[in-house]
């Protein structure tokens, strides 16, 4: 359980708040710096746009999981609309629905980064004792070998029948039930998301949280905010202000919220990169059906990882074994209409399954378009090659561990009926709109850090370039997408940038 | 109406086409939060059927039947889940799938009207149509999937086995502590 204050709690009148810093946004990196400063002794709040639901209301039911805590009630998704983009909104942001994945992020990134970037601070030096801290933190392990389950195993075997590098992966959690909810939240506190880790430790050293509370303007004075302004929204729709007034702002609402808050604002956008260079990581189910059971959906939600992780630039790709429910097995691929549909859904439990991860190219743009939000993105002719190369290896390793055929996310019933047609399966898939049943869970890259103001937005300290109190610790900073699941450099990152903060200080 | 209604929404659906991983696509900034009652039309209604009729035929399989879970209802309530300009955008859509059958089908018959095996077909032909149509005819499986696989029981059928926690009483174990050192 975490202590916070809900809008219900808060006066019709509304609530001003006197802080060291505010913090706004309660997910990886909101929580994690809220923690780190006040550590140091920082009177901290924290300001989340979404509610605040304990674990125990949880209902392991995806579609319900969905409604009430992700953005949009799992509904937000690109401009063109064949890519949805899920994130968290709720306290404790994406950590809480997200499948506990945990990867480092790529020594070659990091060079990228150094490279044409500037970034030469981030080196897996600097960077290598902040990774310890949070995954000790977090209780970060490689799954044992009870935690890998048949679904797992399969992706490991066959990959090591077809030479591709395979592992048990890698999760933030303790003592898993292995009750495959990790993404409608874990009922029984398992995974060690921001809801019971960070935000209750920042909770103790006397930070203070507010749920269902929208940060919305800035006042501003000589480059510096002296104070947010937000909105605190009731059950009852009824809006009560909240006005926070602290020396230092830490703006990590997300890689989608982050850059709409600066847009509405109009601010720290001299370089014109405000909610450019959006990256995603679009994924793709892959399933091969067994002649015998392998009830994917039980055991850990991500169980195995294969792949070249290390080559993201030369392109590695990343397949992870996982499935859910129903509702969503039956909408990340197509298993066809009428019978082939009934057909497809009664073998369910036979399939092997497994999502696809590229390092798709910076080509997207977040902006707002009057009220409404706009997420441009289509996929990359060149990560479209790098999508084809991952479901390739994925088939190869499917035919290798014994399915006898494969389905692929197209927006029509595609298989791959053998081991033979693979090539000639895969070379007939064309890039273009409403194609692929993709789905993207790692937004990344609107605020991109850099050694160059006039081609960056954040500084290499996590600072905005244009702002002197204001940090940036979230996905947004990212400069390039990562190919692996963010979360753990988002931690990362967050330590390191609180540092830094406080060194400033 | 079809006709006039195609040409005007075609450059404008884009968004409408979304079908993410559940349901809808709901673009909304979060200034415009959904939180209504929306009730869908008879014609809604009728088309969401007969789409589902076509494409989850339960009868004869072991599927939960169709009839017994409520597979509309569930729609109409996804559909309370989006922001106004979208909702508009998914109802136009889904007209233009209906009465397309009339023209663009060369049926001359709204989608609802037609025999099990030319619906299979129509459906068959927008999954490889334009982007457009490719688009609307996801969000429609999309939409009809999550009205029949939110049913828990329907997930049982095929061996899902849903909620688990506390059927198995698994204990939650709290908070985890707060580290003791920085280092």
């Amino acid at each position: 359980m975490l202590k916070v204050t809900q809008p219900s709690e808060i006066p019709d009148a509304g609530l001003t708040l006197d802080a060291d810093v505010v913090v706004i946004g309660s997910g990886a990196a909101g929580a994690v710096t809220a923690y780190e400063l006040a550590r140091s002794g920082a009177k901290v709040v924290v300001l989340e746009a979404g509610p605040y639901i304990p674990s125990d209301q949880f209902r392991e039911h995806t579609a319900t999981a969905m409604e009430t805590l992700y953005q949009d009630a799992g509904n937000q998704v690109n401009t063109t609309g064949d890519l949805p983009i899920l994130q968290g909104r709720c306290v404790g942001g994406s950590t809480v629905v997200n499948a506990a994945a945990c990867f480092r992020v790529p020594d070659q990134v990091l060079q990228n980064w150094r490279e044409q970037h500037g970034l030469d601070n981030l080196s897996p030096e600097v960077l290598a004792p902040y990774f310890e801290r949070v995954e000790r933190n977090l209780s970060v392990h490689q799954n044992d070998p009870h935690e890998v389950n048949y679904n797992g195993r399969l992706l490991i075997e066959g990959a090591q029948k077809v030479g591709i590098p395979a592992a048990p992966i890698s999760r933030n959690i303790k003592e898993c039930a292995l009750t495959g909810h990790c993404i409608s939240g874990c009922k029984t506190d398992r995974k060690q998301s921001m809801l019971v880790t960070y935000l209750p430790w920042a909770s103790e050293l006397g930070a203070t949280i507010l749920s269902g509370t929208r940060a919305e303007t800035f006042e501003i004075s000589d480059r510096r905010v002296t104070a947010v302004n937000a909105a605190a929204s009731d059950a009852n729709g009824k809006v009560k202000p909240v006005r926070v007034e602290a020396g230092l702002v830490v703006v990590a609402a997300g890689a989608v919220q982050t850059p709409l808050l600066f847009q509405r604002n109009k601010l720290g956008n001299s370089s014109d990169q405000v909610g450019r260079n959006f990256a995603c990581h679009p994924s793709l189910a892959v399933f091969g059906e067994h002649e015998q059971d392998v009830y994917a959906w039980v055991g850990a939600t991500l169980s195995a990882q294969a792949g070249d992780v290390e080559n993201p630039l030369r392109g590695g790709y990343l397949l992870e074994a996982g499935m859910v429910g129903p509702v969503v097995t039956s909408s990340w691929v197509d298993g066809g209409i009428g019978r082939d549909f009934v057909e497809f859904m009664e073998s369910a439990k036979k399939f092997q399954a497994a999502v696809t991860l590229i390092h798709d190219h910076n080509v997207g743009r977040v902006y707002l378009d009057g009220d409404r939000k706009r997420i441009e993105y289509d996929l990359d002719e060149r990560d479209f090659e790098s999508m084809r190369e991952a479901l390739r290896g994925t088939a190869r390793i499917y035919f290798a561990a014994g399915a006898h055929r494969v389905y692929l996310p197209t927006t029509r019933r595609t298989t791959i009926e053998s081991a033979d047609q693979i090539d000639s399966v895969i070379n007939s898939l064309t890039n273009g709109k409403h194609r692929y049943r993709m789905t993207s869970y790692h937004p990344q890259g609107t605020m991109r850090m850099g050694a160059d103001p006039a081609r960056s937005v954040v500084a290499p300290d996590g600072r905005c370039h244009d702002l002197d109190n204001v940090y940036i610790p979230d996905a947004s900073l990212f400069p390039s997408s990562l190919l692996v699941n963010p979360q753990v450099t988002v931690y990362t990152m967050a330590s390191y940038i609180s540092d830094r903060i406080l060194a400033r200080a | 109406m079809p006709y006039k209604l195609y040409r005007r929404t075609f450059t404008k659906l884009s968004i409408l086409s979304g079908a993410s991983v559940l349901v809808l696509p709901g673009c909304s900034d979060d200034a415009v939060r959904p939180s209504r009652s929306v009730t869908l039309t008879a014609d809604e209604r009728e088309l969401l059927e007969r789409f589902a009729e076509v494409y989850v035929p339960t009868e004869g399989t072991s599927l939960k039947p169709r009839s017994e879970v409520p597979v509309v209802d569930n729609i109409e309530h996804a559909f309370a889940l989006m922001d106004a300009p979208t909702l508009e955008q998914v109802r136009i859509g889904l007209k233009l799938f209906n009465y397309g059958a009339i023209l663009i089908g060369l049926h001359f018959a709204r989608f609802v009207h037609l025999s099990v095996e030319q619906r299979l077909a129509y459906i068959r032909r927008w999954e490889e149509g334009m982007e457009i149509q490719r688009g609307i005819s996801t969000v429609i499986k999309k939409l009809v999937c999550y009205g029949y696989w939110k049913d828990i029981e329907a997930g049982r059928a095929i061996g899902y086995q849903g909620p688990v926690s506390e059927a198995g009483g698994i204990p939650s174990i709290g908070n985890a502590p707060m580290p003791k050192d920085r280092s």
